[in-house]
């Protein structure tokens, strides 16, 4: 009996310790390293969905709206604030996180109303951010240059201490008794407030953490690609990707989002990335195909096949 | 006068939103699935009606006509090809949302190929290049023709839906799919059916988006979506009476916007959508949106 | 012990869409004493339970738990007071295990300084501790039920048809372990229909029709009370 706890305490260290040594070790022996570090970065999205979709069955479409938020924070800390670039960074994550504090109250929504009006944030944010009349603070549509502070090796060991803080995120949702309380709200919101349980807290406290670990995925990405336009960081894609991924490997579980990350995006890369059009193409036709036969993910497969084994 | 031709302008364009709306609310009332490749099958519209007009310069308001058999077609075969499946799965509204999700960036993916990433358009001038004067304000006649439209669209459905067998069956489903079924509906028929007039729905609001929105690009799908849910949202789901209202709240707070603070007239539907859907989530009329 | 009752509501009334599901009802409920809610069906006894238990908020009335305030109380701040309920169709965490289901409610409510295991033990449940909730049988899920809500640690508790489904083998335990909650100091409010039961676990009985509490006393009293007789053999 004793002899369990102490083996899920090994792999669930393991499992937070060597997604991100895998990057760093792979960062010698691949020397593109903005497409390792865009792929950490799809990590963190896709966990912080797994986090707050997976774990709560609510689906931001608008997820996007904390990346740019993220971008956006770090920036104007950089441009404002004058803070080392590392402050700006931790920032852009505080940014996401007021953000999502700010949209709490959609929580009060339920499924498809949720997802739809964090849509609508997302895109709200997005006109906002890029308003000619903020310029002198946004510098709207015109975009931010973040020359001042380049450090493209800075970046990406950021990005590696990211993918720790994302599966670190996922194992503790995962395997702590807050994470219990999560999925009995998710099986049944009023049985879990009679057992007990706050569940607007719960389900507000997943959703900033997602939201934050959105946001530091943005500030970081912002930090390495140094200049960008509002559409950029906006761009409804990477919410796409974030839900792709994630579906794809399996989401509520802490390994899915990682390898769908991995591997689409490797994928991604590896056929080329000159039309954008036909990946979208492949991600659509990928999503319908995944909810119609493989609605719990890729490692539903592999569970499946273990329990008819045992 | 500003404010009076904004108030014109409100109301036509209202008309025409509710148009561009009423396909989604229809589909939602019926099946419980938010159709989110909405905006992608209003964009295909203006891309037919621009293909049309320009290869073999048939009038706009003949294309009406021509998108409803192929639209009625598609509507069919997707809503057996996948509605009828995913209403079958463990979590039919989450599912259906992500799977229509995919169906729009397919339908995206697949006009930047077919279209390339252009802008398409029609010149207003077909429907008229003199404006029509209401009330001492020019009006351009395209506006007319599209509210217009969107009039007869929402008096025809409601014709349907109150006056024909189709109709009431289609009523019942709203209002209890499983009481429904009790007295001999047969709602994967209906629903069917009810997709493929949504699609075409959406296909005519397509046609007239090219006057009332712009050209048409293939990525302005999601936007549309977007629009069309708030237009839904304002007014209650499920309900065309509460499509028409929503619709013409929706108008006229565009149309002030753009009147008196045109750089947040992009900004200014997607705020609009967020404060309904706090401030009173049920709609002007219709059912509660909110969680436990 | 303190004298005052556990539960005591007061005028509760709930309109849906203007007609009334509950129309003035009063009612309290001591520590140690089980009292039935009879009524036919469509009488309000879910409604009450309901209203009672945060799910709805009253449209007026008082509801006081332990001494406390708790009308429009949300369910987890009722919890928090020491009320807890079951579900007449039962609702368990489908897709959590018995000890987890049980497990959640020990983390958010009021510790009653029992293990997981051994409030499964006492519900019926023991070395079921490690199955999903959806694999249990409907009258396995209700103890369930009964099991979560126990262990938020309350005192006062409402049972909705907690025997009925249940097998005959099953009854003697189940009204065995109502009683056994009862005498150790806790208020239970249990609606049901099989009277065999009701006598055997109530010490007296409230009915309901309409919404309205039409009598209050023992089940022998009800049975001979003619507005009683007359709303259960119709008019």
């Amino acid at each position: 009996m004793a002899q369990r706890p102490r083996r899920q305490l090994v792999s669930d260290a393991l499992m937070v310790v060597l997604p991100p040594a895998g990057f760093f070790a792979a960062s010698f022996f691949y020397n593109n390293q903005l497409l390792l570090l865009t792929m950490m970065v799809y990590v963190a999205l896709a966990q912080g969905l797994n986090v707050i979709f997976g774990f709560t069955g609510y689906l931001p479409f608008g997820y996007v709206g904390f990346f740019g938020a993220g971008a956006y924070g770090t920036a104007l800390s950089v441009h404002f604030l004058h803070v080392p670039i590392l402050v700006a960074v931790l920032l852009g994550g505080v940014a996401g996180l007021l953000v999502a504090a700010l949209l709490s109250p959609l929580l009060r929504l339920t499924g498809a109303y949720f997802a739809i009006a964090s849509l609508a944030a997302a895109e709200a944010l997005y006109y906002l951010v890029s308003n000619p009349q903020l310029t002198a603070v946004t510098n709207g549509p015109y975009g931010v240059n973040l020359a001042s502070v380049y450090n493209s090796g800075a970046a990406f060991d950021a990005a590696v201490i990211l993918v720790g803080i994302a599966m670190l995120c996922v194992v503790w949702v995962r395997r702590s008794h807050f994470g219990m309380s999560l999925r009995a709200i998710r099986a049944d919101p009023l049985s879990a407030r009679m057992a007990g349980v706050n569940v607007v807290r719960a389900r507000t406290i997943a959703w900033l953490i997602s939201a934050s670990l959105a946001g530091l995925a943005g500030a970081i990405y912002a930090w390495a690609i140094s200049v960008f336009y509002p559409e950029a960081v906006f761009d409804l894609s990477i919410s796409v990707f974030a839900i792709v991924f994630a579906l794809f490997g399996g989401v509520g579980t802490v390994l899915g989002p990682l390898l769908g990350a991995i591997v689409l995006y490797g994928v991604y890369n590896y056929i080329g990335v000159s039309q954008p059009q036909e990946f979208q193409l492949i991600y659509g036709v990928l999503i319908v195909l995944i909810v119609l036969f493989l609605p719990n993910g890729l490692l539903s497969i592999r569970l499946r096949r273990l329990r008819r084994g045992r | 006068m500003l404010w009076l031709f904004a108030l014109i302008a409100g109301i036509l364009f209202g008309l025409y939103y509710a148009l561009a709306a009423l396909g989604l609310n229809l589909i939602f009332g019926v099946m419980r699935m938010v159709n989110l490749a909405h905006g992608d099958v209003i964009m295909l519209g203006g891309f037919a009606a621009v293909l049309l007009f320009d290869r073999l310069g048939i009038n706009p308001l003949i294309t009406v006509l021509l998108v409803i058999p192929p639209s009625l077609l598609v509507g069919f075969v997707a809503y057996y090809l996948l509605g009828t499946r995913v209403q079958r799965s463990r979590d039919p509204e989450m599912m259906s949302l992500v799977m229509f999700f995919g169906v729009s960036q397919v339908v995206e993916a697949l006009a930047v190929i077919g279209f390339g990433n252009n802008e398409a358009s029609i010149t207003s001038a077909v429907f008229g290049s003199k404006p029509f004067s209401i009330a001492g304000q020019g009006v351009p006649g395209a506006w007319l023709v599209s509210a217009g439209v969107g009039l007869a669209a929402l008096i025809l459905l409601f014709v349907y839906l109150y006056h024909t067998g189709l109709g009431r069956a289609t009523r019942a489903i709203m209002s209890n799919a499983d009481e429904a079924r009790a007295v001999g509906v047969n709602p994967d028929r209906i629903s069917a059916i009810t997709f493929g007039i949504g699609v075409g729905l959406a296909a005519i609001a397509g046609i007239f988006s090219l006057f009332m929105i712009g050209g048409t690009t293939p990525s302005e799908g999601v936007g549309l979506t977007v629009t069309a849910f708030a237009v839904i949202v304002i007014g209650g789901l499920g309900s065309p009476m509460g499509t028409f209202l929503g619709g013409i709240v929706f108008g006229l707070a565009l149309m002030f916007t753009q009147t008196y603070a045109p750089v947040w007239s992009g900004f200014a539907p997607f705020a609009i959508l967020l404060v309904i859907m706090l401030v009173r989530p049920t709609g002007l009329m219709g059912r509660s949106v909110r969680s436990v | 012990m303190d004298d005052s009752p556990a539960l005591r509501i007061s005028g509760l009334t709930r309109s849906f869409g203007g007609l009334p599901a509950l129309a003035g009802v009063d009612l309290e409920l001591r520590r140690g004493e089980v009292v039935g809610l009879l009524g036919p069906n469509g009488s309000g006894k879910t409604t009450l339970i309901n209203v009672i238990s945060g799910v709805y908020r009253p449209t007026a009335g008082r509801v006081e738990v332990m001494g406390h305030d708790a009308t429009g109380s949300a369910p987890e701040g009722l919890v928090r007071l020491g009320l807890n309920r079951t579900f007449q169709t039962p609702r368990p965490f489908r897709t959590l295990t018995l000890r987890e289901n049980v497990s959640v409610a020990l983390r958010h409510g009021r510790n009653p300084g029992q293990s997981e295991d051994e409030i499964l033990q006492l519900c019926g449940l023991g070395g079921k501790g490690n199955l999903l909730a959806e694999s249990l049988n409907s009258s396995e899920q209700k103890r369930l039920d009964l099991a979560r809500a126990l262990a938020t640690g309350p005192d006062v508790l409402l049972v909705d048809e907690l025997a009925a489904g249940m097998r005959h083998d099953e009854l003697d335990g189940a009204a065995e372990l109502l009683r056994g909650l009862a005498a150790a100091g806790r208020a239970l409010l249990v609606v049901e229909h099989l009277m065999g039961f009701v006598r055997q676990v109530t010490h007296r009985v409230v009915v309901l029709n309409a919404g309205a509490a039409i009598f209050a006393g023992s089940l022998e009293e009800a049975s001979q009370d003619p507005r009683v007789v007359e709303v259960f053999l119709g008019a």
